[in-house]
């Protein structure tokens, strides 16, 4: 069964115990073509960027790519990624542009955050919402790097909290004029077409946000100076600021008032392009801290050699095969035509961006001293990393999403239950005839006589098998997590963050699994086991720490200290300080 | 008058990959390999692309290999060969039957220049373009250079090395030699193959990668083309170089001196 506009989000089924194994078997691959494209981008990227390993290192100090660079990757069609090939871009699938994104990543993330910007999210509102003629208008500059793209949401006032923005947009006449200011915009400083959002129904009507293209040839468009940052520093960050500007009503990106959705979409779409960068700066520090651990001798031998060492490199590996393994399920799903990947999206932002943080920390950590030192690439790919936990959705806030959203769909079902769920679960088969969808799914996790809807993989090769079990199982406890904590908490869940976070930790740890299982299935089917002997041992090491986890995570639901937990945070937020001083 | 110049895209590992013979010693391991264009190869295409810039007219480049070297020959085009010619031979295929090809394939195409590498890096054996000059009978020029630094104004602004007579019937090439340069006038057409400092080639545009896709390339096979590619050569045995001894420390001149005399018996 191929994916469709209608597919169900695989986390959404898996919150009901069901495991949706079509979505995600067999694990997607490239096609030739597009592969031998690849190839040919590929080792052009390596052309252009390997040579210029010290000017990344030099223009982080500075802050700023040079302008004459920036022409260099307008020359290179860097900008032209995701735009058909009818509007003058490659038109590359989801898959290729994250796997573009990757291979500049290995380079510099500075590099990759300024292509990755304006892709992924600068004009993603025109490429998803804009007609035909705002395409015909903008594509083409935007494709030759003519006009380069910036994503304008956040404000002083207004980060996680998106929808309280203040910038404001009223009609007059054919136009809205448009004030406001805009805070942290990528690529703000080297941009000419920017997506803004604006309030559209007066400053009491929280939700009416309506998007925007505007260009800076417009009067009253104006750009801060560019922020002193501590990663990504060659990248632009700037403010962007709106006096009155007076634009066109063509100009609108989608409907009026339906802005938020417009700035949610396009961040959803725009995560493939992040975890592709976040697979990219993985790939890089494996290959530095390989060579670094071989080459590096203490106690008479490579550390290479010491348990220590190897037991961070092993890990690595298994973070980035995890990682890519989401990302190229994620990519899938959208090059596929699904629509609803949301939680999936997020699920594979968190887990690339942490995973990223580890590895990169790690490799520094083998290279120590070195590691330390601005000579070698690992401490600024440190502070590079750190960012990509924080835009396009905090973690946090992405975790509270992933919980929410992945759980709504059990929730609402739970809600039309009402009374004829009471006593199920002291007599699972009792008043079957009664129950609904919603039970009888229920029903089938906690008794073993029951034939259960896909509660199983059926698709996944032999050699898996012990895996198999153990996701299987894990699948059924989180059903009953999502179903235990919504009978607990009802609709007060919004309030529990405690619980909504260890449910979307179990859930990030599952999705990841469950891609990587079917990447290994894939590739033993296609190779046989003796050919992918490592992946075996990635699929069961990663299995192991999953169940670990979300053992540990689910023990946690009732067996917790939270309540202490928050005790002591606000007597520290009382006393502004640390309490305990002995001097 | 334009220019047809036949050029070639040879599929070689990668230098970054690592080497290592396979344990039966019969030829290396193939498995974690990344392959790439043969380096005198892609510099034979940026010079041919640069005489058409100039002159007018068309780059073919070809190949001999497994489907595999479309990507090497999508990469020529990528560059801006205006076509390719794949001659589709998976087995192994030794200096003969390559120059074999090739030579038909100049029967065929009838171009005034064929630019080759000197050679390729993974047999290093320098000896096609020789052999395809003397059994054409055109004249031929081997490690063509470059007179200007790699530096130079004459290479930022992608100028060919190559120079064409007015009338358009003699090539000028410079040849590196040991301790110098010596410059040829060959008669065209001629075979020239190029050394490492002819040109910097260019790398592609990736719109130039999406547009090769649709250049034309065209297959061909060793029987098509009449010439049997049954290797002359065969590899007994492959084996790594012995690795290296470390290396120790003397304390000063006197005990190195001994040591060369009565260990390594050297002097
Ligand atoms: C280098 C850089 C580039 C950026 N580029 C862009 C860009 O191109 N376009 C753009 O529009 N924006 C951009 N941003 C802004 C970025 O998206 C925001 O920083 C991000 O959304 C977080 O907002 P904030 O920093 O205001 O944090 P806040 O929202 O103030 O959050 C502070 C902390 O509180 C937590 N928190 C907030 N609300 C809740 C809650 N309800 N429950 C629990 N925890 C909560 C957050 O997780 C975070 O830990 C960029 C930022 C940076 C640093």
């Amino acid at each position: 069964m191929a994916i469709t506009s209608t597919s169900p989000s695989f986390m959404s089924q898996l919150c009901f115990g069901t495991i949706e194994e079509d979505l995600l078997l067999p694990y997607p691959s490239m096609g030739e073509a597009e592969q031998e494209t690849m190839r040919g981008v590929i080792s052009s990227l390596e052309s252009l960027l390997k040579p210029k390993e010290k000017d990344f290192r030099e223009w982080d100090a500075k802050g700023e790519l040079p302008p004459a660079f920036i022409e260099e990757l307008k020359g290179m069609g860097l900008f032209s990624l995701v735009i058909p090939e009818a509007f003058g871009g490659m038109g590359l699938s989801a898959t290729a542009y994250s796997r573009t994104l990757q291979e500049i990543a290995k380079y510099d993330a500075s590099v990759a955050v300024t292509v990755g910007a304006h892709s992924s999210i600068g004009m993603r509102g025109l490429l998803l919402f804009g007609t035909d003629e705002q395409k015909q208008r903008w594509l083409p500059k935007l494709a030759t790097g003519e006009m380069i793209a910036a994503f304008c949401l956040t404000e002083p006032g207004a980060g996680s909290d998106a929808a309280s923005i203040k910038s404001t947009a009223v009609r007059d006449g054919n136009d809205w004029l448009l004030t406001g200011n805009k805070l942290w915009i990528t690529n703000g400083g080297i941009a000419d077409f920017f997506t803004v959002f604006a309030k559209t129904g007066g400053q009491a009507d929280r939700g009416n946000i309506t998007a925007f293209v505007v260009t800076k040839d417009l009067p009253g468009v104006s750009i801060g100076p560019h922020e002193d940052k501590m990663g990504i520093r060659a990248s632009s960050t700037t403010t962007v600021h709106f006096d009155n500007v007076r634009v066109p009503a063509a100009n609108v990106l989608g409907e009026v008032g339906k802005g938020f959705k417009v700035a949610m979409k396009i961040l959803n779409s725009g995560r493939g392009g992040l975890g592709g960068g976040a697979v990219g700066g993985m790939k890089k520090i494996i290959a530095l801290a390989t060579k670094q651990a071989k080459e590096r001798v203490q106690f008479g031998k490579p550390i290479a050699d010491f348990g220590l060492i190897k037991q961070k490199l092993g890990h690595m590996v298994v973070d980035c095969y995890a990682t890519e393994s989401a990302v190229n399920v994620l990519n899938h799903f959208v090059d596929a035509g699904h629509q609803d990947y949301a939680v999936e999206a997020a699920i594979t932002k968190v887990f690339g961006s942490e995973a990223l943080w580890r590895t990169v920390d790690e490799g520094l950590q083998i290279a120590a001293g070195n590691g330390f030192m601005r000579e070698f690439p690992y401490e600024r790919t440190l502070r590079d990393a750190r960012i990509n936990r924080i835009y396009e959705g905090t973690n946090d806030i992405l975790r509270l999403f992933i919980a929410l959203t992945a759980m709504n769909e059990v929730g609402s079902q739970l809600k039309e239950l009402g009374d004829s769920l009471k006593g199920l679960f002291d007599n699972p088969i009792k008043g079957f005839g009664v129950l609904s969808d919603y039970a009888r799914r229920r029903a089938s996790l906690v008794t073993t006589y029951v034939k259960r809807d896909k509660a199983t993989f059926t698709k996944l090769h032999p050699a898996l098998s012990k895996q198999q079990v153990v996701f299987e199982e894990l699948t059924r406890d989180l059903a009953t997590a999502v179903d235990r904590v919504l009978r607990k908490h009802g609709k007060n869940i919004i309030g529990k963050q405690f619980a909504s976070r260890r449910l979307a930790d179990i859930m990030i740890e599952l999705f990841v699994l469950a891609c990587t299982l079917s990447r290994v299935s894939t590739a033993v089917a296609n190779k046989g086991a003796a050919q992918v002997t490592k992946e075996l041992e990635i699929a069961e090491v990663l299995t192991g720490r999953v169940r670990r986890r979300v053992r540990r995570h689910m023990s946690m639901i009732d067996d917790n200290d939270d309540e202490l937990i928050k005790s002591l945070a606000d007597h520290a937020l009382d006393a502004e300080r640390y309490s305990w001083d002995n001097v | 008058m334009p220019l047809k110049i036949l050029v070639t895209a040879k599929r070689v590992e990668d230098s970054e990959s690592k080497i290592r013979a396979n344990p039966a010693g019969t030829g290396i391991v193939l498995e974690g390999l990344k392959y790439k264009m043969n380096p005198f190869d892609e510099i034979g295409v940026e010079e041919a692309l640069r005489l058409v810039a100039k002159h007018g007219g068309e780059v073919v480049v070809a190949s001999i290999g497994s489907k595999d070297c479309h990507e090497q020959l999508r990469q020529a085009l990528a560059m801006g060969a205006t076509r390719a010619i794949w001659v589709n031979h998976a087995g192994p295929i030794d200096q003969l039957g390559v120059a074999g090809c090739l030579m038909k394939i100049c029967e065929r195409e009838k171009p005034n220049l064929a630019i080759l590498g000197k050679q390729s890096i993974d047999d290093d054996q320098n000896q096609v373009g020789q052999y395809l000059a003397e059994w054409l009978g055109w004249s031929q020029a081997t490690f063509a250079s470059k007179e200007e630094s790699l530096d130079s104004d004459a290479e930022k602004s992608k100028t060919p090395a190559l120079k064409l007579t007015a009338d358009g019937a003699w090539v000028t090439v410079v040849r590196e030699v040991d301790g110098g340069l010596e410059t040829l006038e060959c008669k065209l057409p001629a075979v020239v193959t190029t050394d490492l400092r002819l040109n910097q080639p260019r790398f592609s545009k990736l719109p130039d990668i999406m547009k090769a896709k649709t250049k034309p390339l065209e297959e061909l096979t060793p029987a098509a083309l009449g010439v049997d590619v049954t290797p002359q050569l065969t590899v007994t045995s492959m084996k790594a170089p012995p690795a290296r001894k470390a290396g120790i420390k003397v304390p000063d001149v006197a005990a190195l001196v001994d040591k060369l005399k009565n260990e390594a018996k050297a002097i």
